[in-house]
Order: C-alpha cells, then structure tokens, then sequence
C-alpha cells in the first residue's frame, strides 16, 4: 500500500531560523498518526507543507501520491483545519456548509447538519457569535463533510471539553475503521492521542524524533533499572534517551539497538507518555532555558485513561 | 465562487447600490433643473441679440455642485472599502485558510473574487460617470471647461479606468501587505499620488500640443472647449516677453517691454499712437493648446492608462498569491 504522506529531508526555513530540518518520516495509509512535540517544534509547519498551504525549502513531500499543488482534484483529497479555526465569522454554519457544497466535489451537508444539530449547534447564527468550542465542532464538521482521504488536523482538540474531545476522536476512528482516511493530529494532550492513535511522529527543536507505529515504536524503547554502575558499554550498543541516577541505582530510557546482555540490568516496557516526555525532557537537557516540557504535558496523568 | 464572493460581499454591494440610487436621486431632481435654467437661458439669449455662450449663469444647487466635485473620490471608497480588505481581511481572519483548502485552486478563488470586484468597481465609476456627465453638460455647453481638470476627471469614460485602478491598487496592496489598515493607507496615498501626477506631468503631452501665432491685435482664439496649455507674447527679438505682476498690460505686452511711442496707451489714449501700432506689428502672440475635438482621444488614452495600471497590479496580486506560502 502507498503511504498517505512520504517526507525526505524536508527542510523549511523562514529568514534563518529554521522550522524544520531534515525531516524524513512516512505515515502510511488509514492510520491515526499523533504529531506530537513541544511549541515552536515545527508542527504546525509540517502539516502546512503537507497541506500545500507553503513550500519547501528543501527535500520534499509526497502526499497521497503526488507534490501537493495547487489542483482541484489534489485539494479534494486532503482536509486541512488550522490551529485557529479558520471560518467566516459574520457567516453562518448553514453559508459554509452551502460554500462547501459548492466548492467541492464530494461533499455532505446532511451529516454536518445532523452532527451540529445532535450538539445542539444553531445552524443559522452567525459563527463568530458562538463559542470556542461550538466553533471547533462547526470546523471539524466541515472537514469531514469534505470526505477526503487524509485530514491534517493542527491541534483539533484543543478548544473542546474532555467529552466533547472523546466523542470527535472516536467518530475520527470510526472514519478510519471505515477505510480510505488516514488521520495526522497534532496535540499536547498525550492521553486523547494514546486512545485513538496507532502512529506517532515526534518532533522536538525542528527535528524528527521518532516516527513509527506507536506498538513498534514502544517495542523498541525499553526501561533498564539496575546498580549505579558504568553503563558505557550500554550507551555504546544502544540510545540513551534518557538516564537518571541516584546513589543507589541507574534508571535508562533506551531505544534498543538489539538485545541488552548486561544482567545487572533489569528490562521492563515503556509507555507512551513515559516516552514522550522523556524526548521531550532530553531535549529540555539538551537545551536549557525556560522553554522546557509544554505546562500541558506536564499535566497528562491528570487526564485519566 | 460566484456563491461564496456573492455571499461574503453582498453586504458591500447592497450599500454600493444605496449610495448609487441616492446620489442618482439627487442628480436627477437637480439635473432637470439645471436643464430648464440653462433652456430659458439660452431662449432669452436668442431672443435677444444673440450670443455665443452664456457667461458666468449660475445653475444648479450649491450641495449637488459640490457632490458632483465630490465625485473625484468616488473610486476611493470602491479601492477603500472593497478592494483593500479583499485579501487582506481574509488573510487577517486566516479564512483564506478555509478557502484555500476546499476542492479550489488559489488561481480560481483569486479569479472568481478579482472578477466580480473589478466588474463592480467599472459599473460603480461607471454609473457615476453617466450621471455626472449628463447633469453637467450644460454647464459644459455654457462655460467651455470639459477639458478643465475636475472636469475632464468626472466625466465620460475615464471614472471608469480610476475605479478599476483603485479597486486594482486596493486588492494588490492589501495582498502584499497581508493587513487591511496599511492596506487601505498605501491605497489611499497611491490613489492620490498617481492621479496628481497624470493630471500634472502626463495628461498634458497625450498628443503633442498644437501651437498657434498671431497677431497681438487680433489675437486667435481655438474654437470650442479647448485646453490652453500655454499663452504669451514673443518680442520682436522672438523670445517670449516674461509676464511680471503689478505692471499695466497692452494687448497682453506689459508696460516696460513696450517701445516709448506706445506710452500713450497708458495714459487713456484710446488707439495706439502710429508708431505704436508700426511697433505691435513686430510683437506676436503664441497660445499653445490641445483642441476640442482631441477631448475624446484624450478621454481614451487616460482610461487606457488606468486600465493597464489596474491590469498591472491585479497580475502582480497573481504572482504574489500564487507564488508565496499561504
């Protein structure tokens, strides 16, 4: 099966700074890939190279099969919400919904009327006029009506409460079960990912982490307790990601580069969160300043499973 | 697209169409006026002696005159109002994010929304023009001054190349600056700096001017609603005379560049002494002027150059959108 989105070196810079370097990572089709990394790590610019919305510096982008380019039938394919929630705010949901009939191919109103109405949506008040999280839904309804075969979606949660969110992200995995969608979302909230997402891409400072389906992904990284001892030789066969020391023993987050042979050390298996926050807190190490772990990541374990 | 422009703008457009049917409300009512005036006018001057024009009548409301005068801005509020915040605004709202990316290329939406703006803004100069030009052609008929800038400006064809180069300036700025205020001051500065300069340095060389000398005593007047470019006395050295304030004039020659034998003028004669006379003869004067009848070659070169200015700037508004990031 064709991936739904293949990156090679994909480098984008504004001026010099640098919002993504060298990013080479593919998602294939019909999975739900979390996007995950903290503020300013490129997110939202990849999703826009992704979505054609800009263009690369350099390296490229391959998106269900082709350049993203300015063609209706290319257009068709992709659903791209931004972080803001872009709509017409004087407009009512029912004018995008007849905009949206008019500028696509394949388009639903019905289900973007029956969604909005189960929600209690007013469908002919002005959007500006409703919520922030009335909003989000009125967007998201939108870009589904559209039917295309891969949605980009920069942080489409954000605005909604913890029910509301469940409920948009198992319609996005019913969409996917479905077949034919596959689904980027990027998003601090580490527990909602986890729930819906088989695919994660990590990001941190402009640069890829780790991409991969999550199971092979934590099947790689391993936990290893053991003495406060010399670990060079593990450091040597196998990535550190992450190691804390106390007087009394040696805790190593590694992604595994083969079988660990030391028996000092005990192996046991990561879990998501675990994983991402000790990328993100190896990279806080890397670069110390105020900008450290998103206050959101911080605060996942609250969210409850 | 047509769905969607029609949808987001028709607010816009039902108050063009108010400000439209209220200025042509007044227009109408003080335009028949203006007509039975300068009618009777002209009646009673033929029933008289007979004239050639009717100098200094006085027609129309002051309100109206000044809303007719008024008109010069007319293109601004279409540059203003609809061209500037056509791209701007959206990009501000980020909703070009929500256009760009349905099932439209940025080539058609700029297509559609250009379109139907440029259209909007010909027939607004457009239905402005026609109404100005028939309220004033009396006024024209009795005072000469079609060719006279404020004149020249608010009639016929070329309100309607002003309107398309300020919807074109307002569109084009608002998508390089990506913010509707500066947007709306570049265009607004534009506007008045580009017209200033065709109206003063450009307007005037279109054709090349004709130039006619004369005699000082029965000096040549061009027929009709010419446009005086230029007017002097050349001496009998053929240099033109310079023409200083504050000094009596004879035949339009002043005092000090007459010889002493027409001194006599001066002091009350009623004809110039022989010697005089002998002497003017060697004086010529020069008018330099466009002719009457270049008014509509005239009309159609500065439209001209509006619409390519306007043509200019929409395909750079092109360039600019396609070519950089969204």
């Amino acid at each position: 099966m064709t991936p739904a989105i293949t990156t090679t070196g994909l480098t984008k810079r504004y001026g010099k700074v640098a919002a993504l370097t060298d990013c080479t990572i593919t998602v294939p089709e019909g999975r739900i890939s979390a996007l995950i990394g903290p503020n300013g790590a490129g997110k939202t610019t990849l999703l826009r190279l992704e979505a054609g919305l800009s263009r690369p510096t350099a390296g490229q982008v391959i998106v269900n099969g082709g350049t993203p380019r300015q063609d209706p039938a290319f257009l068709a394919d992709i659903g791209y919400l931004a972080q803001d929630i872009p709509l017409y705010r004087r407009l009512s949901a029912e004018d995008h919904i007849q905009a949206g009939a008019h500028l696509n191919p394949r388009w639903d109103s019905e289900s973007v009327r029956e969604r909005l109405a189960s929600l209690k949506i007013p469908l002919d008040r002005a959007v500006g006029k409703l919520s922030g999280g009335q909003r989000a839904q009125v967007a998201l309804a939108l870009i589904l009506a559209k039917r295309p075969r891969l949605l980009l979606l920069d942080e489409p949660v954000a605005a909604l409460d913890p029910l509301a969110r469940r409920n948009f992200l198992a319609l996005l995995a019913d969409g996917v079960a479905v077949g034919g969608l596959t689904v980027v979302m990027s998003s601090h909230l580490v527990a909602d990912l986890e729930r819906v997402c088989d695919h994660i891409v990590m990001l941190s400072a402009s640069r890829v982490q780790v991409c991969g389906d999550i199971d092979d992904v934590l099947a790689e990284h391993q936990v290893l307790v053991g003495p406060n001892k010399d670990t060079t030789a593990i450091e040597r066969d196998h990535y550190v990601v992450q190691a804390t020391r106390t007087p009394r023993q040696t805790r190593l987050l590694v992604r595994l580069n083969g079988p660990v042979i030391d028996p000092a050390f005990q192996a046991s298996d990561v879990g998501l969160e675990e994983l991402v926050l000790a990328y993100l807190g190896e990279e806080a190490s890397a670069a110390p300043g105020p900008s450290g772990i998103p206050a959101q990541l911080t605060t996942v374990g609250d969210e409850g499973k | 697209m047509t769905w969607l422009v029609w949808r987001q703008h028709r607010i816009q457009f039902y108050v063009g169409a108010a400000l439209l049917v209220a200025f042509a409300v007044a227009i109408v009512i003080t335009g028949a006026q203006v007509a039975n005036q300068f009618h009777a006018a002209q009646a009673a001057c033929t029933a008289g002696h007979g004239c050639r024009h009717l100098g200094g009548l006085f027609m129309g409301s002051d309100v109206v005159g000044f809303l007719v005068i008024a008109t010069l801005g007319a293109p601004l509020v279409v540059g203003l109002f609809w061209g500037a915040p056509l791209v701007a605004a959206e990009v501000e709202a980020g909703t070009t994010q929500f256009a760009w990316m349905q099932s439209v290329t940025r080539w058609r939406w700029l297509r559609f929304k250009v379109g139907w703006m440029m259209l909007a803004a010909a027939v607004w100069g457009g239905v402005i023009s026609a109404l100005v030009t028939w309220w004033s052609s009396p006024t024209n008929a009795e005072q000469l001054n079609q060719f006279n800038p404020g004149r020249f400006d608010l009639m016929d064809l070329v309100p309607v190349g002003y309107s398309l180069f300020a919807m074109g300036l307002g569109i084009a700025s608002g998508a390089l600056l990506r913010r509707t205020l500066p947007a709306v001051a570049v265009t607004l500065a534009g506007f008045i700096a580009v017209r200033v300069a065709i109206t003063l340095w450009v307007r005037p060389h279109y054709l090349t001017a004709v130039t006619t000398f004369s005699s000082v005593v029965n000096n040549f007047t061009p027929a009709g609603a010419y446009w005086k470019i230029a007017q002097g006395v050349l001496g009998p050295n053929g240099k033109p005379i310079p023409q200083p304030n504050g000094i009596p004039f004879f035949n339009g020659i002043p005092q000090n560049a007459l010889p002493a034998s027409c001194s006599s003028v001066f002091n009350g004669a009623s004809t110039p002494a022989p010697a005089c006379a002998q002497a003017l003869a060697h004086y010529r004067e020069f008018i330099t002027y466009q002719p009457a009848s270049r008014f509509w070659a005239f009309q159609g070169i500065e439209t001209g150059i509006f619409v390519v200015l306007a043509g200019g700037l929409v395909a750079a508004t092109v360039i600019l959108l396609l070519r950089r990031d969204a």
